[in-house]
Parts: C-alpha cells; structure tokens; sequence
C-alpha cells in the first residue's frame, strides 16, 4: 500500500512526455525521522522531519531537467514538470551532446523491510532512558580522566519510496532504519582532552538497538581509551608494520576505492564539487591498484544494511559490483547516463536522498573481501608494530588518492603481541601505498554506518561501509602537529 | 496562494491554545540551479516548495518538528500526538519562554528583481562565467550557478509576526588546463554580471597561473589562504561559536571563556546577520529576537558565543538573535580586511611559503583541541623570493586552529564574497598570511 495514489506519478509522466520530454521519471519520496538528542543525561532536544514531496526528472532537448514539489496536488506537480521541462529547454542549447540512458530492463516491483519491532516502539521516552544508561555508564567507567561533555543521539527514520518512469518501471519500497550517536570528552589536567564518537544505523526495526548492545561497547571503549589517553605513546618513527583495525579499512575503502570508482566522478561530472577521480576509463579491467588481498565490494543487497535497496531509483535491479577485484580496478558504479556514455549497462548505483534530489551515482555498502586468518595469526610475526582500531579524524583530496587517517585507539605490537597503547598514529598513504602494501586480511568482516555526501545540493545517503583487520608491510607513521 | 506569513499564522491558530509556547516558521522557496560538466550543462534543477517548522512546549518540555507541507491540516494532522508525548517527557535542559516580541528593524534590499529575470534564463549567465574563464586559457570548466528567492515568516504565540523576502546568487567554477586547475566563488543576493565573470576569471587564472610543477617536502610553512580556504576554515570556527557546540563537546571554545585571547590582534571575525549583500542576511532569528552585528573574535580576544534564548539562559546571558531553536548559528561571517594593498604586495610580504588557493574535507581528530586538517585542491603554489615557482599538487595544512588564529599575520585590503559547496556560511573574507603553519603529504 503506497502512501501516494501511483495514478499522480504516472499523470506527471505522460504531462512530461506531451510537454516534450523524450524522457520523465517521477518519484514520490517520503522521509520520516524521530528522535531525542540528551547531553550529559539531560535532554536538549526532541524532535520529528518529515520530507514529503515529488521530484520529477525530464530529458528535454537533450538536456537533463529536475524539479521538485511538496505540493502533491495535479496543480503543484505540473508546476515542477513545466519547470523541469523550461528551464531544462533554456540551457539545452549550451550542451554540445545529447544526455542520453542505456536501455535497461527496469522492474515492476513492491518490497518493504520487515520488522521484528516496530519503529513505534522506541518512543522519546524510551530512548532517553537508553541515552541516561549510557550516560552513566561512561562517567562510571572512567578512572581518573574527567568526562566534561556526552552527547547522545537516537532515532528512527522511515523512507518510502515510489518510482515511475516512461521506460515503464514502478518500484515501491518501504526501508525503516534506526540511528544512534554518542560522542564523549575525555579530559585530565595535563593531558588535555580525548574525544570520541560512537555512531550505529542499520535498517530494520526497534530490535537494533538492543542487538548493538550499546552499553558494553562504550563501557569497553571508554576503559581502553582512558588508558590510550593517560599512557599512550608516540608511534615509531621508521617504517613498520602497521595493522590497520576493520574500522579504519571500512572507511579507507569508502573514501579510496567506493568514490573513485563512481562513474560520474570519473567522468567529470562531480569536477567542482566532490572532485574527479584517479581512475581514468583505460584503466578500467586493467590497472593493477593492490595485492591479491585488493577485493572491494559494494553491494546494495545485504539485508538489514544501511545503505540496502533492491532497486535504484532509476528503476534497474541492484547487484553486488566488484570495485577492485583481486588488485585489479573492475567495475565503476554507474547510473543510466554514465552507463550509455561508457557503452555498458547501469548497474544501478542511482540513489536519492529525499524528494527535493536528483537521483545520482552512490555507495550503498562497501567493504573489503575478508580472508580465512583469525586476528592473532595476522599479528603473530609482526616483531614491532603498531595496530590503529579506531580514529576520528580523516579525509582525501579530490581526485581519491592522498588520504589521511588519525588513529584514537591504537596500540604497539611486540612479538605477535598487542602491546601499550599508542596515542594518535598518522597513516597518511596514497591509495595505491595502501592497496599494493596489504600483505594479510583476517576472518572478521565489520561494519561501520555513514552517511555520505555527495552532490550539489549536497545530498547525504546511509551507507555502511567494513572490511576485516588488514596488514600492511612496512608504513611510515606520522604524528599529529 | 497564502503567503509564508498567513501559513505561519493559520498553523499558529490551530495550536496556540494547547501549549505553553507555539512558534511557527516557514520558509518557502523557488530555486534553480544549473550545474554544468565538461563545459556544458550537466542538469538544472528547480525546486518549488515550502517548510514548515513548529516549536512547542508544555511545562518546559519542548518538542520541535519540521514538514515539508503548505496545508495547515497536515501540520495540524501531524502534530496531533504531541500532547501527549509531551507528558512522558522530562523538562528540557535548554528550555527558555519564547521571548515577548521585540520590535525589530526590517532589511531593505534583500530582493533584487534582476534575480528573478535570471532565474527563467540561467544560460546566458553561465555563458558568461565559462567565457571568462577560457579567455584566461582553461580547456574545460565544471561548476555551478544558483538563482533563487526565498521567504521566510515566523509568527509565535507570544505575538511575534515577521515575514521578509531574499533573492540570492551562488556561483562556484572550476576552470581546468591539463593537469592543473583553479577555482573561484561567489555568494550575494543581487545579480552582478561583472562577480560572475570575476568567477570565471580567477578560476582560469589559477589554473593558467604557471605551468611548472615545484617539489614539496613536509615541514613548517608561511602561508597565504585564498578567501575561499579562509571563507571554510572559518565557517568552521562559526560553527564551534555556537553556544550548543560548546556546550556539546564539539567546539574549540569550550576550554575558553569571552574575554580570552585566542588568536593574533590581527584577527577579527563577525557574524554579519546586517549585511544584505550576503545571503544569509535576516532581521529577525527564529525566536523573533531582532538580529544584530557583533564579533565572535575582535582583535585576536573571545567576545561572542552565539545564543538563542535558551542557550542564554542556561549559560546566564542574553540572545545574540543567532537562533537555531535548538542549535544557535552564524547568519553571515566576515573575516576583517588588513592593509595590505594587492595580492602581489601579499605575496611580496610573504616571500618565501605556499598559497593555497583552495581546500575541501576540513575535519578535526578533537573539536576541543581544535586539531584538525583539511586538503588542498587546485593551485597550491610554492613561492620562492616573491615569485611562483609552481605547483605544489595536494597537500595538506595539519594544524591546531589555535595556531593558526595566532599566527595570523597579514591580510589584504580587499575582501571578497565567497559562498560554495565548501563555504556554508555567507562570508566575506581577505587573502591571509599566516605564519609557520604545518603542511603535510603522504609517506608512499
């Protein structure tokens, strides 16, 4: 049962199509989120969003159009389609080239996540007990350090999504998700302050939150940060061997091998805003980025992930794609546009965020293939080492090569062993450095939530993105200034 | 079609009487953008729509909501639970009495009507933008240019009625030549042809600026920042003046108290909620407390936090007319001009360092510390004896913005209007010489 008489969508299409667009997609997308925001166990803020409202998306001349409405009357969604289709027409004349879409065999389809619990049952109520709990458990778990500030975040969020476009796709679907977000200072008179953020998200039900069990992971983490924080050490200065924590590599292969292998971006179309990539089109199937130990997967299919559909927003089937396939780049992520230009088939990588966005090439989950080795067979030879489990501060230039991770948790290695803490290691490596420098994976795949940015307007969407612990050979580590 | 003022009033009237405090604001817009790829259009996008947000409270219990919806029923319909989830809550610990309305002095100018004739044939605007910048030599551009108008109202139950209308403009290019490439931006609410070629411009030329590539190794630098790395750099300091950002853990000013030095006397940074050349010019933030200039940091000293009234209250002070019902923001930011006269007399002065000319993924490993680090993107420049000697590819300014508030030197007369994808906030900023500032790179 859609929230939306499908018949409007439809209308909006054939009103496109008479207006002269030899393409017209309209989707109606309602996004509801709810949640409560505590610091320091009190409340701030509670709160509800909704965004509900039809984009509409035309090719006109050969030049691409979108506008969206929140007046879901024929009246408002004609307005959006004459303005997709004017202003679209009046810059039709700058484009050198048509925009063209691959054909593609869209689907017809409904499909919904289901719950164990409903969303419902984490009211503000219940989930400012849960932000308290955590509150304490954190001022309980400290020693000696101070703990000046908790902020606590959770909340639900239900997206529905209903897609109709002239090539004949009609995709339904309903996807709830639940969000929670804790950031602590730590603070000592000599020291300084330590500061970490926690996030969790996953779609499906009420019964995520207690499956994160939220308060051992902080409890855990505030006890092996409060030592990070009173004895850490510097890192070596020379080259070592480094085993970089399943949370960094999640990220690591987010920003290195997820972005640069979005086809728009490879193309130019992200040039001003979220950059290029390194990857050029010849080096695709060809160029060698890693080791063997270089698989990278985005698959959008994982059930209860964060980043999960079954169909994108331009109505094609989702798959797994393999970004970087043994040390080889693979496969881009491409949407109908950058698929036609690049003479294959989308793979459906079309996501967005709310009504009010075009649908744009996006991660949904991405993670490196983990291998057979437990933790402790990975570290077993390294002599002297240094292993980096979490971080809080990073980022990549533009074109996805020069990258930066700060590490928060980190510890020595010493003969196989993990060894006394380690305060703010530096791994900042190109991304060939790091892909070609894997000479070990472990067994254990984890996931981290997200949300990424992309887009103008910017535009961010829930992923996850995870990997297993990864060795790397012989890394020069930084400081911070 | 009702105004945004008689859609805040309709919804006030239907939940007035149940709650201790209604306020209702509403932002309606028409907008569009044209994005453009490779030199040509890549989309142009419009959007036609309205916002509804309600604040109410019972008891100091406070419960906020914002819909994407222009029918009071709805707002009504979808508010109709929120008694009663009010009850089960506690009181909130920033909770203030909406304030008794001030008078408050409306903007002139905010509207320019060329802006609206624009927003109906964006091309010839972009024509001009890309022309200016193959003129300096670029082979393509990417980049974007946004025309909009904006109304926002608020009416409250303590008697608050506003309502005013803005016109804005947004233009960023990015002008590429081989391997090398230049950016510029813009950010106004009135349509200068003259600003929009100025974008071009300064794209190519940046990316024109020299052919040669220069070897950079990691160390301490003297530096001069665009007012674009200026315009991003202090938006996040804007953003940690928040009242709420302290008090969450997430600001550099929370180890800090106003009247602390934090920075060189030639640093001051205002929140400009009076300049109705930036877009982000109002007269009224969104509890109806009028809005006024002041600084966050005057001749390198802490002044201002930035307040909504229950941050206020909770901090014992008054609002800065910066709400943000929950989270108090900067409206504008200027960054105070120097004396020096032209660029090159900067680059004179600096004589030996870099200029980067832009930046993007600024993040911080500790708010508190205020250590952060961000990446250059287009023309980072080595200077050697004054002169350019060439680019220097991506690097990266590793620092802790304590250092670089104090180490702030020079800055140029001029400032300029910048607004882009890596500038939220409407500032005005200068170029900027800042001495020994931490540049890194990757090992391998």
């Amino acid at each position: 049962m859609t929230s939306l008489d499908e018949g409007l969508l439809q209308w909006a299409v054939d009103k496109a199509l008479e207006a002269g667009a030899s393409y017209a997609e309209a989707r109606y997308q309602r996004d509801v989120t709810s949640g409560v925001i505590l610091r320091n166990a009190r409340t701030v803020g509670v709160g509800s969003e909704v965004r509900e409202g039809i984009g509409v998306r035309v090719i006109v001349n050969g030049s691409l159009g979108f506008a969206a409405t929140n007046t879901l009357s024929r009246e408002g969604v004609e307005r959006a389609v004459m303005a997709a289709i004017t202003r679209a027409r009046a810059t039709a004349s700058l484009r050198k080239t048509p925009i063209e879409f691959s054909d593609e065999r869209v689907g017809r389809a409904s499909y919904e996540v289901a719950v164990k619990r409903p969303l419902g049952d984490l009211t503000a109520e219940t989930l400012t007990e849960l932000g308290k709990k955590l509150t304490e458990t954190i001022n309980s778990s400290v020693k000696e350090v101070k703990v000046p500030a908790v902020m606590f975040q959770a909340g639900t969020r239900l997206q529905e999504k209903l897609v109709i476009n002239s090539d004949g796709a009609a995709i339904h679907s309903v996807v709830p998700r639940v969000t929670a977000f804790i950031n602590f200072v730590l603070a000592h008179p000599q020291k300084g302050t330590l500061q970490r953020t926690i996030e969790k998200e996953a779609s499906g039900g009420a019964e995520l939150i207690d499956s994160w069990r939220l308060e051992e992971v902080v409890s855990e983490e505030v006890r092996n940060l409060e030592k990070v924080f009173l004895k850490g050490v510097e890192p070596p200065k020379e080259p070592i061997d480094v085993v970089v924590g399943s949370e960094v590599v999640g990220l690591l292969v987010h920003e290195s091998a997820g972005h640069p292998m979005e086809a728009d971006r490879i193309l130019g179309r992200e040039a001003a805003q979220a950059g290029e990539s390194f990857v050029k089109p010849d080096m695709i199937g060809k160029y060698r980025i890693g080791t063997k130990y270089a698989t990278v997967i985005e698959d959008p299919t994982i059930p209860g992930s964060n980043g999960y559909y079954l169909f994108d927003d331009e109505g094609v089937p989702a798959r797994p794609r393999y970004l970087y396939k043994e040390g080889i780049i693979y496969e881009p992520l491409h949407n109908r546009h950058t698929a036609k230009l690049m003479g294959t088939s989308s793979n459906a990588a079309a996501r967005a965020m709310d009504y009010a966005s075009e649908p744009i090439i996006r991660m949904s989950n991405t993670y490196l293939k983990p291998g057979d080795m437990s933790f402790e067979e990975l570290i077993e030879d390294i002599k002297l080492g240094v292993f980096i489990k979490s971080y809080m501060e990073w980022n990549i230039d533009d074109m996805r090569w020069n990258q930066r991770y700060v590490g928060l948790e980190a510890y020595m290695i010493r003969n196989g062993e993990l060894a006394e803490p380690v305060r703010n290691p530096v791994l900042e490596i190109t991304t060939k450095g790091f892909y070609s420098n894997i000479v070990g994976v472990d067994k254990h795949l984890r996931f981290y939530p997200g949300t990424c940015g992309k887009g103008e307007p910017p535009q961010g969407v829930p992923v996850w993105f995870g990997g297993p612990d990864v060795r790397l050979a012989k890394i020069r580590l930084g400081v911070i200034a | 079609m009702v105004t945004a003022l008689e859609l805040a009033e309709s919804v006030l009237k239907r939940l007035e009487g149940r709650f201790d405090d209604v306020a209702v604001l509403v932002r309606q817009r028409d907008y569009v953008m044209v994005k453009l790829w490779n030199t040509e259009p890549s989309v142009t996008q419009s959007w036609i729509d309205a916002k509804v947000s309600v604040l109410v409270s019972r008891n100091g219990r406070v419960f906020s909501t914002e819909l994407s919806v222009s029918d009071p029923d709805a707002v009504d319909n979808a508010l109709r639970n929120v008694g009663e989830i009010l009850t089960k809550l506690e009181p909130s610990e920033i909770y203030a009495p909406l304030p008794e309305p001030a008078e408050f002095k409306p903007l002139e100018g905010l509207v320019d009507q060329n802006v609206l004739k624009a927003m109906e044939e964006p091309g010839k605007y972009v024509e001009e933008m890309i022309d200016a910048a193959l003129k300096e030599g670029a082979e393509r551009v990417a980049g974007t240019l946004v025309f909009g108008r904006m109304t926002k109202a608020l009416a409250t139950n303590k008697g608050f009625r506003g309502m005013e209308e803005g016109t804005e403009v947004e233009a960023y290019l990015r002008a590429f030549k081989g391997e090398f490439s230049g950016h510029w931006a813009h950010g106004s609410r009135a349509l200068d042809v003259n600003a929009l070629r100025e974008v071009g411009r300064r794209a190519g030329m940046y990316a024109t600026v020299t052919n040669s590539k220069a070897d950079f190794t990691p160390g301490k630098y003297d530096v001069i920042l665009s007012p674009l790395v200026v315009g991003n750099l202090i938006d996040a300091i804007g953003w940690m003046s928040s009242a709420m950002a302290v008090m969450m853990g997430f600001s550099m000013f929370m180890k800090v108290k106003p009247g602390d030095k934090v920075g060189s006397e030639a640093v001051t940074i205002i929140d400009a909620p009076r300049d109705t050349e930036l877009a982000g010019s109002t007269a009224f933030d969104d509890e109806g407390v009028p809005t006024k200039d002041k600084p966050i940091i005057k001749d390198g000293v802490l002044v201002n936090i930035l307040h909504n009234t229950g941050t206020a209250k909770k901090m014992g002070t008054e609002s800065t007319g910066n709400a943000g019902w929950l989270f108090p923001t900067p409206w504008n930011l200027h960054v105070a001009p120097g004396n020096v006269k032209s660029e090159e007399e900067l680059i004179s002065e600096l004589r030996n360092g870099v200029i980067i000319t832009n930046n993007w993924y600024t993040r911080l490993q500790n708010y508190v510390e205020g250590i952060f680090s961000t990446v250059s993107r287009d023309a980072a420049l080595l200077v050697k004896n004054g002169e350019i000697v060439g680019h220097l590819g991506r690097i990266r300014i590793a620092d802790r913005f304590a250092n670089l508030l104090s180490n702030w030197e020079l800055a140029t007369k001029e400032t300029h209007k910048i607004r882009w994808w890596e500038v939220e906030t409407p500032t005005k900023a200068p170029y900027v010489l800042i001495r020994q500032v931490n540049l890194t790179k990757p090992f391998i």
